[in-house]
């Protein structure tokens, strides 16, 4: 099956890995940033600061990476610039990223005990003193297993951004079989190199959940 | 001065009546031991003297100031009040030292070494000076509850809250924790305990009083109290063996 | 500067109603296959011989490890050289089934491992085949127990049907694509697009609730007209973050 496809193409689909690769990084940084805040807000004191912050969840989590891919590319272009696909599709996959993060550390905060907000608070503590002394530290480690899984889904979703042109994995994928004529080959080879890079990160993040549920022993 | 002085207090919760014309005096250097059944308001009376809850009607004083106080002043006053709660609710990704620590240092301001001082100092208090290092999850319920004490000890506080302290733990548990509290008692700490300990009542508290459907329906030192019931109500609670010798 | 105009976008409502109609046609048919599918994995992967068990666990963690997009690309234009041709909506239904096949088999084994193994034998005491077990002991509380996070999967297969688009299947985006090349009202097109999903989304999560209440006596018994108005429930808990009073 990968006679004719030989070492050529793989080296090409291994350098549009990169993109993939560095695409990821961005969105998880950058897309991590805003989800912290976005998880402080959504569990902050104020009712008009939780409910925009759910509102705002809400909508980036009812809408297919596509659409929020689409928005973005037309979006930028209102401003009369060429939108470069790697600018659009980082604003995207950072906002499809601060929405799913935020709502994951949002759900590891919650998960902490009303009682330690009470000691903490009974001890004289601030808000902001409780959260990072005494809420976020046992957040943290709560967080870990689906953040890490979180992280394999925007791997995978990086392929979509092939559909605005930027020459990720998977475009190259498409480059590749349509010039070789062998399709089969060209996407085995591309699910295979994601697979590498997603597989490990799975293990990692199961391996995370079970030490976790090891640890608790009440 | 009276600690604690509470008049026709009363909170609800929605359209529940938790507590009702709740009146009552703690002068300094006193014990005050509320016993009742659950749901009889005990536990939020309590809850309501640190600002946990708040008050819906009557007046409550606590060290001179008059609840409910705004967000600033609430935390000062928390310095000055401690609480223990029935959970314990150590923090459970610090060690024993740092669980004592952590407040004092950055609720006062206090520095390292000096926080450390009066951990070691509150540590030995409880007789639990060894377990410096320990994590919570490495010692018995008993001693969490200590460690608990001497994590609100630290902070010197002028009161000190017990909301049911010993109900979570296995009896052979109960007498250390007891035995504490019972010596800061006569170190002459003023103390609210919510508890269903009797024996500890008799011998420590200067006044009990009995709760029933968000009201206090007898009060008395506790002698004539456990021995002379004037209600049913509390003859009945006494007879329910729900308290422990 | 650009001049926003969402004529064209409203007069094109009702192509744009076809799409959303086709993707809730496909979308509900690959549901109630891949949910088959999960439902029979997960059964091997738990009650299967080894082999089985192993090629399951292949399948899922390819699934789960690659795009769904790849997976599309191979279902179109890969299989039909090995002589699988199949037209555009043929192969986004196939893909979407084996897509959704392998994260619900995933889901519903979680669900049934967490029966407990007492229930079992109680089943196996009363004389129940192994069958029966599974039908009547364990699968329902398995399911119900992973509800939510399999109608999770489940709208976000939705979501995903997106991407039919890449392979010129006439579904929401689709519409959306024809609509921006006719009009050129890139930005005006996708945001209502945009805003359709969201609400076929709320549909569909209203949907699975009724669904619940229907299917899981537990629901109705339990939780009554609470569980029909959760998303009021949840609305109203925001505002008062959980906090009594």
């Amino acid at each position: 099956m990968f006679g004719q496809f030989g070492w050529h193409a793989l080296t090409l689909l291994l350098i549009a890995a990169r993109w993939t690769v560095l695409l990821s990084a961005l969105a998880f940084a950058l897309g991590g940033l805003a989800g912290f805040a976005v998880a402080l807000l959504r569990t902050a004191p104020s009712p008009v600061s939780r409910t925009l912050t759910a509102a705002y969840i809400e909508i980036v989590q009812g809408t297919p990476v596509l659409i929020l891919l689409f928005v973005a590319y037309f979006g930028v272009a209102l401003i009369g610039i060429d939108v470069p696909p790697l600018l659009a599709a980082s604003i995207a996959l950072t906002i499809f990223s601060s929405a799913y993060l935020g709502e994951i550390w949002r759900g590891a905060i919650d998960s902490i005990a009303q009682s330690q907000w009470e000691a903490s608070e009974s001890l004289g503590m601030t808000r902001w003193q409780q959260l990072r002394h005494i809420i976020l530290p046992q957040a943290f480690r709560i967080s870990l297993p689906p953040t890490v899984g979180f992280l394999v889904q925007l791997i995978k979703n990086t392929s979509v951004t092939s559909l605005i042109s930027l020459v990720e994995l998977t475009r190259e994928g498409q480059l590749i079989a349509n010039a070789t004529f062998r399709p089969l080959p060209a996407f085995v080879a591309v699910a295979l190199i994601y697979f590498v890079l997603c597989f490990p990160l799975s293990r990692f993040s199961q391996s995370l959940e079970s030490r976790l549920h090891v640890g608790r022993q009440s | 001065m009276s600690v604690v002085r509470a008049e026709s207090v009363s909170k609800r919760f929605g359209e529940l009546t938790v507590l009702s014309d709740v009146s009552f005096d703690v002068p300094k250097g006193r014990v005050t031991v509320i016993i009742g059944r659950s749901g009889s308001g005990k536990s939020t009376m309590l809850r309501c003297i640190n600002g946990l809850e708040e008050i819906n009607g009557g007046n409550l004083e606590v060290l001179g100031h008059s609840l409910p106080l705004p967000p600033k002043a609430l935390r000062a006053l928390r310095v000055e009040v401690g609480m223990v709660f029935q959970s314990y609710n150590l923090f459970p990704h610090m060690t024993t030292e740092e669980n004592v620590m952590i407040a004092p240092r950055i609720v006062k301001g206090a520095g390292r070494a000096e926080a450390r001082q009066v951990a070691h100092r509150v540590l030995d208090q409880v007789g639990l000076g060894d377990k410096r290092d320990a994590m919570p999850e490495q010692l018995s319920g008993g001693q969490q509850q200590r460690v608990a004490i001497a994590r609100s000890l630290a902070m010197q506080p002028q009161l000190m809250l017990f909301d049911e302290v010993t109900s979570a733990l296995d009896p052979e548990l109960t007498g250390e924790v007891l035995r504490v509290i019972g010596a800061l008692a006569r170190e002459g700490m003023t103390m609210v305990l919510v508890t269903h300990e009797m024996g500890f009542a008799k011998n420590v508290a200067t006044e009990v009083l009995f709760m029933h459907n968000g009201r206090i329906w007898e009060s008395g030192p506790p002698d004539t109290l456990f021995s002379s019931p004037r209600t049913p109500e509390l003859q009945q609670f006494l007879n329910a063996g729900e308290l422990r010798e | 500067m650009y001049q926003f105009n969402f004529t064209p976008v409203f007069h094109n409502l009702p192509k744009l109603f076809t799409g959303a109609l086709l993707t809730l046609a496909i979308s509900s048919l690959a549901i109630l296959l891949g949910f088959a599918v999960g439902v029979v994995c997960a059964l091997l992967r738990t009650n299967g011989p080894k082999p089985l068990r192993a090629l399951v666990s292949i399948y899922v963690e390819a699934v789960r490890n690659t795009p769904f997009l790849v997976q599309l690309f191979i279902v179109y234009f890969a299989l039909p050289t090995v002589g699988i041709r199949l037209t555009a909506v043929e192969a986004g239904i196939v893909a979407m089934v084996a897509n959704l096949g392998a994260y619900a088999a995933e889901i519903v084994r979680a669900g049934i491992d967490a029966v407990h193994r007492l229930q079992i034998e109680a089943g196996a005491a009363l004389g129940m085949s192994r069958l029966q077990i599974l039908r009547h002991v364990v699968l329902p509380p398995a399911i119900e127990a992973v509800y939510p996070s399999l109608t999770s999967q489940f709208i976000l297969m939705m979501l995903a049907s997106s991407l039919l688009s890449a392979i010129s299947v006439g579904e929401l985006t689709g519409v959306a694509q024809l609509l921006d090349s006719l009009t050129f009202r890139s930005f005006e097109i996708y945001f209502v697009v945009g805003v359709l999903y969201v609400l076929i989304t709320l549909v569909m999560k209203a949907a699975f609730q009724a669904i619940g209440f229907a299917s899981f006596k537990r629901w109705r018994r339990l939780g009554g007209a609470n569980l029909v108005f959760a998303p009021l429930q949840r609305f109203r808990r925001l505002l008062t973050n959980g906090r009594s009073a």
